[in-house]
Order: structure tokens, then sequence, then C-alpha cells
């Protein structure tokens, strides 16, 4: 390889924790790092303007506001290849969960209560307002590549970059559900009662969602190696959706349905439904009355 | 005979293959609401198929709640695929319905 890869990486609606997933490559890091040149990544250095020329950028996190759309279309122009990284580049993520209320809201909560000195003072100045919502990336841009995972895993994260190293395509993603790599006992059927995770000790070998717990396995895709399961802990959904549905929350619905008058009964169900793809939804945002 | 010229019918082999996706599709595509028509209780050839379709539609009325749509928005009917009557009727119900509720919020919100 004679020239380094010249790598962007940003934080945008995120948390930066896809950018310390980097860090879990542990002693593979030494395998990447001196193949590639960090030439823009406000997290390590401070360097103000995007450079041009950029063989491969990171974007962490969805696009809330004016500022974040203006740098991601930035970010397009000046990389030959642009990745959609970790789920709330890819989905929204949790931050889209602010999309069940509108903005106004959303400014009020955090800056019009007791708990702030200048209640009612929303600030205006100097700061990029704010979007009608969270999107995904591709939402704005066109994404040459997705990786979703909250965090993405380091597995992951090292076949992605090794692939873009050597000039290949990534080929990172399972296709299938969750549910196909999870190894608990399957009996087919649904449950009667829904319950909530800290209700009760599962059993460690049955299904979860068997069991009633509001497990997303079903309707979410494969490739964490069923972490949560594994602890006893229900999948909440943050791999996304596979390739083959248009909504995780309606895949998760569909199968939810069946336990009947139980999943009628829960509260936020489009919480649960779409905790980690609310911005990529069919209907990604709550529609605000008139008036 | 005839049933209001503004519905679309899209034609599932069974509504054991209704999927709540197509419903958040339609209302996403501008439709003002949709109805589910399936086989009487107990006559359906899968034996579950319009059972399950009314679970999902259940389901579907809280979701579009919840997402400020309005779950009035989506009915399930039972009828034989012999009873036109029956399904004029419906869809009259239907649009009468819709039409006092008006146009699909989404598409109103987005100015469309
Ligand atoms: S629903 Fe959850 S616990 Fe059950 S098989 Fe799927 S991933 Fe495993
Ligand atoms: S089990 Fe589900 S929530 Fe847990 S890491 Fe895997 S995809 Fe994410």
């Amino acid at each position: 390889m004679a020239d380094k890869v010249k790598l962007g990486m940003i934080q945008l609606c995120g948390c930066s924790g896809c950018h310390m997933s980097l860090l879990d490559l542990h002693e593979k890091l030494l395998d990447v790092l001196p193949n590639l040149e960090i030439v823009y990544g406000p997290i390590v250095a401070d360097v103000k303007e995007i450079p041009e020329g950029i063989d491969v950028f990171l974007i962490e996190g969805g696009i809330r506001n004016e500022h974040d759309k203006h740098l991601t279309e930035e970010i397009r122009e000046k990389s030959k290849i642009v990745v959609a990284w970790g789920t709330c580049a890819a989905y929204g993520g949790i931050p889209a969960l602010g999309n069940l209320y509108s903005t106004k809201n959303l400014l009020n909560e955090i800056y019009a209560t007791g708990s702030v000195d200048n209640p009612d003072e929303i600030p205006e100045e100097n700061v990029p307002k704010l979007l009608d919502r969270v999107y995904p990336v591709s939402h704005i841009i066109k994404v040459d590549y997705t990786v979703p995972g909250c965090p993405p895993k380091p597995e992951h994260n090292a076949s992605l970059i090794m692939a873009l190293l050597e000039g290949k395509e990534p080929n990172i993603l399972p296709t299938k559900i969750l549910c196909d790599e999870c190894p608990r006992k399957k009996k087919g059927i649904h449950p009667k009662e829904l319950k909530r995770t800290f209700e009760g000790i599962p059993d460690k070998e049955l299904c979860l969602y068997e069991q009633g717990y509001t497990c997303l396995g079903m309707a979410t895709r494969a490739g964490c190696g069923a972490m949560c399961p594994s602890v006893n802990v229900p999948c909440r959904g943050c791999y996304g959706k596979t390739d083959a549905v248009l909504d995780q929350g309606a895949a998760v619905a569909n199968a939810f349905a069946s336990t009947g008058d139980a999943v009628l009964k829960l509260s936020d169900k489009v919480g649960l439904f779409y905790r980690f793809s609310m911005a990529d939804a069919l209907i990604p945002k709550k529609v605000e009355k008139k008036k | 005979m005839q049933y209001p010229a503004s519905i679309r019918i899209v034609r599932i082999p069974c509504t054991g293959k209704f999927d709540i996706t197509y419903a958040l599709r339609a209302f996403q595509k501008g439709a003002d609401g949709v109805m589910v028509v399936g086989c009487k209780p107990h006559e359906c050839a899968f034996e579950t198929g319009n059972f399950r379709a009314e679970e999902r539609v259940k389901l579907t009325k809280e979701i579009l709640d919840e997402l400020g749509i309005g779950g009035d928005r989506i009915e399930m009917f039972f009828m034989s695929a012999a009873e036109a009557t029956k399904f004029v009727e419906a869809s009259n119900i239907m649009f009468e319905k819709i039409n006092k509720l008006g146009p699909n919020p989404l598409k109103a919100s987005q100015g469309k």
C-alpha cells in the first residue's frame, strides 16, 4: 500500500460511543493505524476545516440540526466513501426517540423548566437551528456503506476498515434476524402476558420473548452474536432492521400482535418497537395536531 | 351497486398476509384510511388468517394513535367473498367515517 488511506471521522447527533468502539480493536489497531492518516476528526484533533480528497469518512450520529446537515453535505462533496457508522447514523438511534415530541416541547423541557437559572430563555443566537426531527444520514446524502450497532461490534469495525484499506467491497453484515443466531430454545409459541425486564428472573435456556419479555430479536439484524439474550437481557433492537423489511417497528409489531391483549396493554409501544430506528421508520415522527 | 370511487383495492391472498407495514406504508403515502376486509370468523381457509389480521389491526390502531395519525383511520371488516352488498355497505361506512375525520394529518403536516 503506497499511500495511506485518508480517513475522516465526526460525531453528529450521537454520543461518541462509536468512536470509542474503535479503541476496542485493541491490538488490531496496530495493523490498522499505520495504514491510516486521520485528516479530520474533532474527537482526536482540532482541525477547523474539512480537507479535500478524503478517502473514507465515518459519520457517527444522525442529523439533528442545520449545522449537522451542512457538515454532512460538505463531507459528501469531499469524500470518496461515506459510511453511516453506528445505529444513530444509520437509523437515528436513541436520540431519534425525540421525534415523538415537537421541537418546541423538547426545547421547553430542557430550557424552560425550574431546573435552570433562566427559565423560558431558549438560546437562539449562535446556535444552529434544530431541524423538525432527527434524520438518518442516508436521508440527507448518498451513503456508501452502513454499519449498524450501538455501538458497532469491534469485529465489524475491523472488517469494514480492513476491507476499505485493501480497496475491497466490505461485506460484513449478516442478512438474517437475531433469533437465528440466538442460542435460546424456541417452542414457536406466543406469550399470554408481557413483562418488564425487571420482573422475575428469566429462565436461562428458553427464548425470552416466549417467556413474556419484550425481546426484539425477531425484527433485528443478526451480527452482535445475541449479546444481550446471552446475558438474560432482551434485545432492544440496536442493530436495526434486516434488508428484508421496510420498517423495524412494524416487523416487531407483527410478531407482538399475536400476544393479543398483552401487547395492547403495553405503554409507549412506538418507543419500544422503534427504540433504535424511529428516524428511519415509514412514519418517522409524531404528527402534530394543527393549531 | 357501487363503492366510493376514492377506494383503492389492494388484494392479498388471505388477510393472514396483512402486514402492519402495509398500513403504515399506505398512511405514509397519504391514504386517509385503511380498511382490512377478511373472511367471516371461523371461515378462514387457513383457520386463523382473519383473526391474526384482526390482532394486527387492533395493534395498528394503537400505533397510529401514538403517532398522532389516529387509530380510527383503520378498521377491520369480516364478510364472505360472495357478499358484494356487505362490501359496499362496509365501504360506505368507512368512507363516511373518514370523511368526518378529514384528511390524513401526516399529509396535512407536510402541506401536500
Ligand atoms: S426473541 Fe430474543 S430470546 Fe427469543 S430467540 Fe429471538 S433473540 Fe433469542
Ligand atoms: S442483542 Fe439486540 S440490543 Fe443487544 S447488542 Fe444485539 S442487537 Fe443490540
